[in-house]
């Protein structure tokens, strides 16, 4: 067998040449470089968001109607001129150009990406995307933001005592709570805050609470401007809070349950540690531990998880623009407001995935290996 | 409470205990009683189910939530100072555990939180029962450590999932001894380990023993690491201590027909035996457990007065007590085996 195997073995590495040698030198430390979690991530998360914009790409232009018809018939039902001359006037006044094809509207928009450049809105011509959404974007990011810390500081220390008295009518209400928070959608919540104690009994002016700021005021670090910013986002803060409160609520409360029956739970306790020591750094340390990687990845979808939420509060943040850009179909913008809560959500999930080696010290370890 | 001798760190006094369960009431431990002196080294043996455990969570109050103890006392004597550990407040129960008296837990395997490392685990122990000196904690723990044959500086910064089972179990037992307790009671201290860890352990139980000094109470259903630690052996049968007495009586000289039969379900190397018997049936239902001796429906010596009186735990010969109506059959009958 050995001696019918080697001449063939060596048959075999004659015609490797140089440039073949090479080739495998190339695979063998792209091979490598992918081996590399961290690149391998990262590779994934870029493809990912591709995926999702080219899906976008052809989606949008799926939709019925284009930005050129929504306000060709605003015009029409407005002026009463003729379907021709409006067109003109309408596509003239936009930054289109109509000859293009959807091919190559695609791999102009794919190039300018690649340089960072999301393009120029349709519908008002001049504006760029990212202008846009660098306007609408920090209100997103400060309203959601702030709902999802408070629930999910409140749900920790809310889902712990659930967990230790579980059974007790303490955990009975907070169960129910939690369960009607999760099950009920963020702007049906919404919806009930503005009906019941805006509309019905009028503890709050609805119509002055629009927009994120009192007209009139600069924005800068001056107390009225900050005391009306916290003032207009009060009420979609406390929506998401009320809407996610319920989630960490009861994460937190299995979590704990687990680690209650967890042997080194019931040795601290033996040990005769103080009941904080094993509460805080023994039972609430390594509950939390699993919801602070729900909570990397729920960063991601702050973008997004607001979108109805701020259309219903008429709070000018990211959401209120996708929501705009839909209506009068602008493309661009439409493709830009998706790219940043794609790119959120992707990586959000991969920052979770590269951080958790840091709360917890076993999957360190097996991280740097 | 004052007839406790000088030499008597812990008596268990009549003892029972009650599981609380939807199907009735399980009795885990029924009028047991026992003394430990100082430096004296225990074995509680026994299928499982018996109320082993049970009866070592009691000493520290660490039964389950549906426990009740119904009867008894546990005193623990320190410093000429008798203490009720049934009756401590929460604050000196606090106090109590681990310092006086350690538990190290069956399977040490998840014994340690899981994102401290060991140094801040034997810190936490030591702060929370009033040292300050972390200086002082190290070099304690330094030395303990070293005493369990382990590397002691690599341990102490260690993660506990970065050691193996039987260094988890060695650094447990380090620990245990941590603040000078005067009892430590050991759950089945080699299971779930192998042979030669557990030859480690014992050696390393054996000298620590004899520097620190402490007394062992040891559970066990491994009968040769019981021969070779134990000064005093407990059987435990139906949540009762059935049998009690040192080591060699218990093991040459067994007066209980359950400890016999534990024994010889048991292969060892210098009697030539054909056949390892087993004891017939399975440990009694504790809600609803057999009248009289509740070992009569398994044995072979049972007569009618076993079924309906339960003997009582008597004087065999001299400090070798058993709770069985035929130890003289018993003796006489395992003369002729030997």
């Amino acid at each position: 067998m050995l001696n019918d195997q080697q001449p063939l073995a060596t048959n075999r590495q004659l015609p490797a040449t140089n440039m073949s040698l090479m080739a495998a030198q190339l695979y063998d430390s792209l091979l490598k470089i992918y081996r590399n979690y961290t690149v391998r991530v990262f590779l994934q998360a870029i493809i990912t968001i591709w995926a999702v914009m080219t899906l976008t790409f052809v989606l949008v232009r799926l939709m019925p109607g284009n930005p050129v018809d929504v306000l060709v018939e605003q015009i029409l039902t407005n002026e009463g001129i003729s379907y021709q001359e409006a067109y003109e006037r309408v596509a003239a006044s936009f930054n289109i150009d109509s000859d293009a094809t959807p091919l190559d509207q695609y791999f102009q928009w794919l190039g300018d990406l690649l340089r960072l450049d999301l393009g120029i809105s349709i519908t008002s011509p001049g504006t760029k995307v990212i202008d846009e959404i660098a306007r609408f974007l920090p209100w997103t990011v400060f309203a959601v933001g702030s709902g999802l810390l408070i629930s999910f500081v409140l749900g920790i220390f809310a889902g712990m005592p659930m967990a230790y008295y579980r059974g007790s009518k303490l955990d009975h209400i907070l169960s129910f709570f939690s369960s009607f928070s999760t099950g009920v959608p963020n702007y049906i919540w919404g919806l009930l805050i503005i009906i019941v104690p805006g509309i019905a009994w009028r503890w709050f002016d609805i119509g002055a609470l629009r927009g994120t700021y009192d007209a009139g005021l600069t924005p800068g670090l001056n107390a009225e401007f900050i005391l009306s910013a916290l003032e207009h986002a009060a009420l979609p803060v406390f929506t998401y809070v009320i809407a996610i409160l319920g989630t960490w609520m009861l994460s937190m409360k299995s979590s704990t349950t687990g680690v209650l029956n967890e042997d080194y739970v019931n040795v601290a306790e033996a040990r005769g540690l103080k009941e904080r020591t094993v509460i805080s750094s023994y039972v609430g340390r390594n509950a939390a531990l699993p919801l602070f990687t729900q909570l990397t990845i729920s960063i991601g979808f702050v973008l997004s998880s607001g979108v109805v939420v701020e259309e219903i509060f008429v709070y000018w943040g990211i959401g209120h623009h996708l929501f705009q850009s839909i209506t009068v179909r602008d493309y661009t913008s439409l493709q830009g407001v998706v790219l940043l809560l794609t790119a959120a959500i992707v990586f959000s999930n991969l920052f979770a995935d590269l951080t958790y080696g840091l709360l917890d010290p076993r999957v360190r370890v097996s991280g740097e290996k | 409470m004052s007839d406790l001798s000088p030499e008597t760190v812990l008596r268990v006094d009549d003892l029972s205990i009650v599981y609380r369960t939807d199907r009735g009431d399980v009795r885990a431990t029924n009028n047991v009683s026992f003394d430990l002196k100082r430096g004296e080294a225990m074995a509680l043996i026994g299928e499982s189910g018996s109320g082993k455990t049970t009866i070592s969570l009691a000493l520290i109050r660490k039964l389950p939530k549906n426990a009740v103890v119904t009867n008894g006392h546990i005193l623990y004597q320190h410093k000429n100072k008798v203490q009720d550990v049934l009756g401590l407040s929460r604050r000196q129960l606090r106090g109590f555990r681990w310092n006086d008296c350690a538990m190290v837990f069956q399977g040490a395997q998840n014994a340690f939180n899981p994102v401290l490392k060991i140094r801040k685990q034997f810190e936490d122990t030591a702060r929370a029962h009033g040292w300050t000196d972390k200086d002082a904690i190290r070099k304690r723990a330094l030395s303990l450590l070293e005493l369990v044959r382990l590397d002691p500086e690599r341990v102490y910064e260690s993660f506990p999932h970065e050691l193996s089972g039987g260094m988890k179990q060695r650094t447990l037992l380090a620990l245990g001894v941590l603040l000078n307790p005067q009892v430590v009671i050991l759950d089945e201290p080699t299971t779930a380990l192998d042979i030669l860890t557990q030859r480690a352990i014992i050696d390393v139980l054996n000298d620590m023993q004899r520097q620190l000094l402490f007394s062992i109470i040891f559970i066990s259903h491994d009968l040769s690491l019981a021969a070779e630690m134990a000064d005093t052996v407990a059987t435990v049968y139906a949540g009762e201590i059935v049998e009690i007495g040192g080591v060699d009586d218990i093991f040459y000289r067994s007066l209980h027909p359950y400890t016999y039969g534990l024994l010889t379900s048991v292969p060892t190397l210098d009697h030539a035996q054909d056949v390892l018997q087993s004891i017939p049936g399975s440990p009694p239902n504790l809600i609803a457990p057999p009248s009289g001796c509740k070992f009569h429906p398994r044995c072979s010596f049972a007569s009618d007065q076993c079924q309906v009186e339960g003997p009582l735990l008597e004087l065999g010969r001299e400090t070798h007590l058993a709770a069985c109506w035929h130890k003289d059959r018993l003796l006489a009958s395992r003369k002729e085996v030997v």
